[in-house]
């Protein structure tokens, strides 16, 4: 078989699933539909193993494999096919999501099991890998917007999951509808693209673009921007950010997989796909720079004082994402694509483990109320630790070799990026800070009441309740299932996050600078076109910049170390000092409260002027009630006629017929 | 014969069933007034048949007291109808059909 | 395989004209055959269907009332292929539905229904100018009884409003396609009001001016667009749902239709002139549906203020005279039938599961129970804002490029109710179907009639969405022929000799511009 059939086959074994469960989710019984879609997704990575291995024997500048199905859309010079591209960039990004996914599913397996939704559960999960890689190997920009269209309303499918919580299904929408915005600048851009290029497909685009743009060219810088809108709303990224946080009602595997490993990494995704047009837009690329660098800064700030468990993740995962836009960025493709890697295996490690923690606390997720379970849940705390380390860049973990290329770039770019790279290795201080902040609130400390008792093989089971609100629920579909199921009691759980620890750990060993090159290697065919492409940074400056991230990683480790168990007690006082800026903080530095005043607000207040003044006055009052009135008049005028009287009818015929016979006597003479 | 004066006699009698129409309220007169004003019409179709020596006047005369007829029938139905309903029959109380 | 457009045409008519002289029960089932015959005749047509011509196919031409050069003209091309096919495909589902809903006076109700369609048929069919004003005006009449006798609330008052204004669009229109046909004979010419002979003549520019108001008024208000919908919330809150779904799902397409393939070729001057004017009031119809919808609490007029919208998307893309938006225009066209037939049918189910009530405060947690009806409701509504995966995607993605195309401005301005029909449709979709299960809400499954009225339409509209090109490639000759003369006038006024012979003028060669 040849790659591009292999690519087939990596898009059709999720959409099997999809159908499989939606046509047969009354008859499959019990975990069925949740074995049926994690083996869909298992055959989909074994094919983007195929389609990997099948590319790497073909010689190096012939590794961008066309395939057309069949013609999707054609009128006038909009022609798009159903077409899939198989390249490295595309078989690096389908093992990644394929492979991850394969494990969150196996999770999903146990972790779902007993809720109400469970088939549904995995059909939109299916239907989400399909809409992903669908995203990564389409061929044109018109499929990427299909990809990038299904991913959000998979998205809003899954956070919305629990539909009966109405925080749920409002944190859907939110996050609906900023992907929209972010879908119509792609289509905009796409426009842009064919009206210049006269084509939507990839090769032809990338190359024409040289021809038809000049360098910095307004319509050029005009595109990047817009793809740019379309990449930081999927991304998170300022200032489309909001919703990412809010998307952590969703159950946790879906944070694992859409909203930390794989869709909200999409946005890192087209800036590398279509580095042509981007570094003819140097303007735009210092813009995406910037806004990464931003992003990163305020992600890992925020994350300092949220005190819900997933919330911290969620804004721990807008931070590393700024990191690898800010890779892509400034022509670190393969540094920004091998953060993307290992930053989707510690991550969903993360949730995972963050998942089983919740699960044990019956579903409560406030770090406040969290301590001690290092005890109850040796597992979790140590794949959790793993994770946390990976993240926070310590020596030798994948984080640590991935983070630190993509600031080696940077610095290697020299001029104002170094500014940028200084606030990269200052956040990851206090990216290791908050990592370890979970693990020192987490798993050290007086164990609490649920650690105690599952520690005595029971398991803590509070009311069901939703932990925002506080609300009261139940059970049944709509709302989380009765059952809760920790890593330590679930065999599929330990399957699915033990090869992730293993690899957060192991996958730095990709790309040790001197070492060995496996990611860039396999990338390198796909960036060949890059101008940055043979402006590596010495390897010598790459250790150096090791050097530093390790330090930065382990001062900000030892200082949470210090703050949380040294000295516990510690956090209040400094909090309680500085209460302005925590607020500050804590409240996400008021962009929702900036928002609603600016755009909900002024819209719910156009609609409600739309109703009362410009319906009822002008379009009822002037319009149709011109229209009536003049009716009306009319009418009225000609009833008056109509008195009902025959002699009033005759006299009115006879003056008729008089006037007739006057005006042929006067005409006549 | 001069044409004139058979005109002259249509337009008279005319005026008279015109004037009985708009003038009086019981509606049997203003049926026998209507009849006039038709037999008028009448005699000035015959007349100018007569002068130009053909008889599509003529025709024309007899579809009118046809249809004359079947008028009368159907009025007179109507006023029967309306008698039995209530009395005095009044043409000017007859006003259902104001708009 | 020889094809009778006239079959397809008086079929729904002869069938309830019959049951309603038979007595007993047979009336709606002998209506309901009709429409499932008509949709068998049409998916024939579809099939036999020759793409890539622009020209008339299957036409039926005969006399009619020579005296005034009226003629029983009928043809399908790529333009009108599709509007025919929503119309057979749109008054199935309904007519079962309304066979299920047991109406008062069973006879005249689907007597009535049958000749709308027969009417709605008869304008999409026509090829003469006299003749699709006869039947653009049939279609009101059965429409005003359908809404005035079946109809709820202060029905008297919206039928009464919802005559006035579209008669008086249609006497516009009747009095511009009567001008149209005498100012376009020549001295001594025999007069004719086919469509094809008008544009080959040609009306000089002044005259088209004033004649592209009548017909721009008429068709406005059948769309309608902002300002002329008026008649639209007494009249969509009165009309019985099955009747709704059909007024809002086809009328408005006769009237959007109309600007294809009357006005632009044969006023294409006019058309020209008035570009700048019909886009703003589209672009204005996009955004303030949309802000409107968002705003409703009653479901029937999200879904009401929601067409505006999207009518206002479909004239957009004609009136960008861009072949990329003209193509989108059309396909909008039945893409939008299509979403709006089961988004109202799907409206009468939740009402009936919540004791009557379309108040979206009043629903909520229908999901619950009914996880078919869920999804169905959900890939209509995904549909409604132009999710990939449904035609509208495509539709309105064209619709956007081309007006991108010509005005670049009006386009980014549009692009801004997309997202807000991202808001509104969601926050419908939400309040009814998530959140907390509504005080008098019974959720339960969708099943037996109610299924088998709304999947089949949201197969079609997933089957649209997989082969957008089925569509696109029937609809792209004639589309782009009709809007080619506008096209030519805008692109380069000064290109043209000033002294174009009347004659040439509307058959200008395919690249007469710069």
């Amino acid at each position: 078989m040849s790659a591009t059939t292999y690519g087939w086959l990596i898009l059709a074994f999720p959409l099997a699933g999809l159908l499989v469960i939606s046509f047969g989710w009354r008859v499959l019984p019990g975990r069925t539909p949740g074995w049926i879609a994690s083996g869909a997704i298992g055959l989909s990575f074994l094919s983007s193993i195929g389609a990997a291995i099948k590319l790497d024997d073909r010689p190096e500048d012939a590794r961008a494999l066309v395939d057309t199905a069949y013609t999707y859309a054609a009128t006038g010079n909009f022609r798009v096919n159903l077409a899939i591209l198989v390249d490295p960039l595309a078989i690096f990004m389908c093992l990644v999501v394929s492979g991850v996914s394969f494990l969150i599913h196996v999770y999903s397996v146990a972790y779902m099991s007993g809720d109400r939704g469970f088939a549904r559960f995995f059909a939109y999960m299916n239907f989400f890998v399909f809409s992903m890689l669908l995203l990564v190997l389409a061929s044109n920009f018109v499929l990427l917007i299909v990809g990038w269209a299904f991913v959000g309303a998979a998205s809003y499918l899954l956070i919305a999951f629990w539909y009966r919580r109405e925080t749920a299904t409002a944190a859907g929408i939110k996050a609906f509808v900023i992907n929209v915005i972010g879908d119509v600048g792609l289509v905009i851009a796409a426009f842009l693209i064919l009206d210049k290029t006269g084509s939507l497909d990839y090769l032809t685009v990338f190359a024409k673009a040289g021809e038809v743009f000049p360098s910095n060219d307004g319509t050029v810088v005009a595109i990047c921007l817009l793809l740019l809108v379309g990449a930081f709303a999927k991304s998170a990224q300022l200032p489309l950010h909001t919703w990412l946080p809010d998307a952590m009602e969703g159950p946790t595997p879906v944070s694992a997989l859409i909203h930390a490993a794989t869709m909200v990494t999409a946005g890192v995704y087209p800036i590398a796909r279509t580095h042509v047009l981007f570094e003819l837009a140097p303007t735009a690329q210092d813009v995406s720079a910037i806004l990464g660098t931003a992003t990163l800064v305020f992600a890992a700030s925020v994350a300092v004082v949220v005190t819900d468990l997933k919330r911290v993740i969620a804004y721990s995962t807008m931070s590393q994402i700024g990191y690898m836009v800010l890779g892509v960025s400034v022509g670190a493709y393969g540094a920004g694509m091998f953060h993307l890697m290992t930053h989707a295996f510690f991550k969903s490690l993360l949730f995972m483990c963050a998942g089983s923690v919740i699960a044990a606390m019956a579903g409560n997720q406030d770090l406040d109320r969290m301590g001690g379970f290092r005890k109850a849940m040796p597992f979790t705390f140590v794949t959790f630790l793993i994770g946390a380390l990976a993240l926070s860049g310590f020596p030798l973990t994948s984080g640590f070799f991935s983070k630190d290329e993509v600031l080696a770039f940077t610095i290697n770019r020299g001029g104002g990026y170094l500014a940028l790279a200084v606030l990269g290795y200052l956040a990851a201080a206090v990216t290791a800070f908050y990592a370890f902040r979970l693990v020192f609130r987490v798993f050290y400390g007086e164990p609490v009441e649920e650690a105690r008792e599952l520690q005595s093989g029971g398991m803590a089971h509070h009311a069901p309740a939703n932990p925002m609100t506080g609300e009261s629920e139940d059970t049944d579909v709509g709302f989380p299932g009765p059952e809760h199921h920790v890593a330590e009691r679930a065999l599929p759980m330990r399957v699915a996050m033990a090869p992730l620890a293993l690899l957060s750990v192991v996958a730095g060993a990709l790309s040790i600078p001197g070492v060995t090159d496996a990611v860039e290697n396999f990338l390198d065919p796909s960036f060949a076109d890059s101008r940055f492409h043979n402006t590596m940074p010495s390897d010598g400056a790459q250790l150096l910049d090791l050097v530093v991230g390790g330090l930065m990683s382990i001062a900000g480790i030892t200082l949470a170390y210090h703050l949380y168990v040294r000295r516990p007690g510690t956090a209040r006082v400094i909090q309680e000092r500085f209460a302005g800026l925590h607020r500050f903080l804590v409240n996400k530095w008021y962009f929702d409260e900036l928002y609603d005043l600016l755009i909900v607000r002024p819209l719910a207040m156009a609609g409600s002027f739309g109703q009362r003044v410009v319906e009822t006055d002008f379009v009822q009052g002037t319009i149709v009630g011109g229209a009536t009135g003049v009716v009306r008049v009319g009418t009225s005028m000609a009833r008056a006629v109509q008195t009902g009287y025959l002699r009033a009818y005759a006299l009115l015929l006879l003056t008729g017929v008089l006037g007739l016979v006057l005006y042929f006597l006067i005409s006549s003479s | 014969m001069d044409i004139g004066w058979f005109v002259v006699l249509s337009a008279f009698i005319f005026c008279i069933g015109a004037a009985g129409v708009l003038t009086r309220r019981n509606p049997l007169v203003v049926l026998l007034c209507l009849e006039l004003m038709l037999n008028a019409g009448n005699l000035a179709l015959v007349a100018f048949a007569r002068m130009h020596g053909n008889q599509a006047g003529q025709v024309f005369a007899l579809i009118v007291m046809v249809v004359a007829a079947c008028e009368v029938v159907i009025g007179l139905g109507i006023i029967v109808a309306m008698y039995r309903n209530r009395l005095p029959i009044d043409v000017d109380e007859m006003s259902e059909l104001r708009g | 395989m020889t094809i009778h457009l006239s079959i397809v045409l008086f079929l729904p008519l002869a069938a309830g004209l019959i049951g309603a002289l038979v007595p007993g029960r047979a009336a709606r089932w002998l209506v309901l055959a009709s429409t499932v015959a008509v949709l068998g005749y049409v998916v024939a047509i579809l099939a036999d269907f020759e793409s890539g011509s622009a020209g008339l196919q299957y036409v039926t031409d005969d006399k009619w009332i020579p005296e005034l050069g009226v003629r029983y003209q009928l043809g399908i091309d790529g333009l009108n292929l599709f509007m025919v096919a929503l119309t057979a495909i749109a008054w199935v589902p309904c007519t079962l539905v309304a066979c299920f809903r047991e109406p008062d006076r069973p006879k005249l109700f689907f007597f009535n229904l049958a000749l709308a369609e027969t009417a709605v048929m008869g304008a999409f069919l026509a090829e003469d100018l006299a003749l699709f004003v006869v039947f653009f005006d049939l279609m009101l009449v059965p429409f005003y009884f359908l809404i005035g006798v079946w109809g709820s609330g202060d029905r008297v008052r919206a039928t009464t409003k919802f005559v006035i204004y579209t008669l008086s669009g249609s006497l516009l229109m009747l009095a511009g396609a009567v001008a149209l046909g005498v100012l376009a004979t020549p001295d001594g010419g025999q007069i004719s009001y086919s469509i094809a002979t008008i544009q080959a003549r040609g009306v000089g520019t002044g005259t088209q001016e004033w004649i592209f108001v009548l017909f721009a008024l008429a068709f406005l208000v059948k769309a309608p667009l902002f300002p002329l919908h008026g008649w639209i919330p007494e009249t969509y809150r009165s009309t019985p749902i099955v009747v709704l779904a059909l007024l809002s799902g086809v009328l408005p397409k006769v009237g959007v239709y109309g600007f294809l393939r009357i006005v632009m070729p044969t006023m294409p001057d006019a058309a020209q002139h008035y570009q700048e004017l019909m886009l703003v009031v589209a672009v204005f119809s996009i955004l303030y549906g949309s802000v409107l919808a968002f705003s409703q609490d009653n479901l029937r007029m999200v879904v009401a203020y929601s067409s505006i919208a999207q009518l206002g998307f479909i004239v957009l893309g004609i009136f960008s005279l861009d072949p990329k938006g003209a193509q989108g225009a059309v396909f909008q066209m039945l893409n939008h039938g299509l979403v709006v037939v089961p988004l109202f049918l799907i409206v009468g189910v939740l009402a009936a599961r919540a004791g009557g009530s379309e108040s979206l405060s009043e629903l909520g947690g229908m999901a619950m129970r009914a996880p078919l009806l869920a999804t169905l409701f959900l890939i209509t509504a995904f549909a409604t804002l132009a999710m990939p995966g449904s035609g509208n995607f495509v539709g309105e993605v064209l619709v956007l490029f081309g007006t991108l195309q010509t005005h670049f401005v009006y386009g980014v301005v549009a692009s801004a109710g997309v997202v807000l029909a991202a808001v509104y449709m969601i926050r419908a979709f939400e309040r009814s179907m998530h959140g907390r299960v509504g005080g008098p809400v019974r959720s339960a499954e969708l099943t037996g009639v109610g299924l088998l009225a709304i999947a089949p339409l949201v197969a079609v509209i997933l089957a649209l969405g997989v082969y957008p090109n089925f569509v696109l490639h029937r609809s792209e000759a004639a589309t782009v022929s009709k809007i080619r003369g506008a096209q030519a006038v805008a692109r380069g006024r000064e290109a043209r000799p000033v002294a174009v012979a009347e004659k040439d003028r509307a058959i200008l060669p395919a690249g007469s511009g710069p």
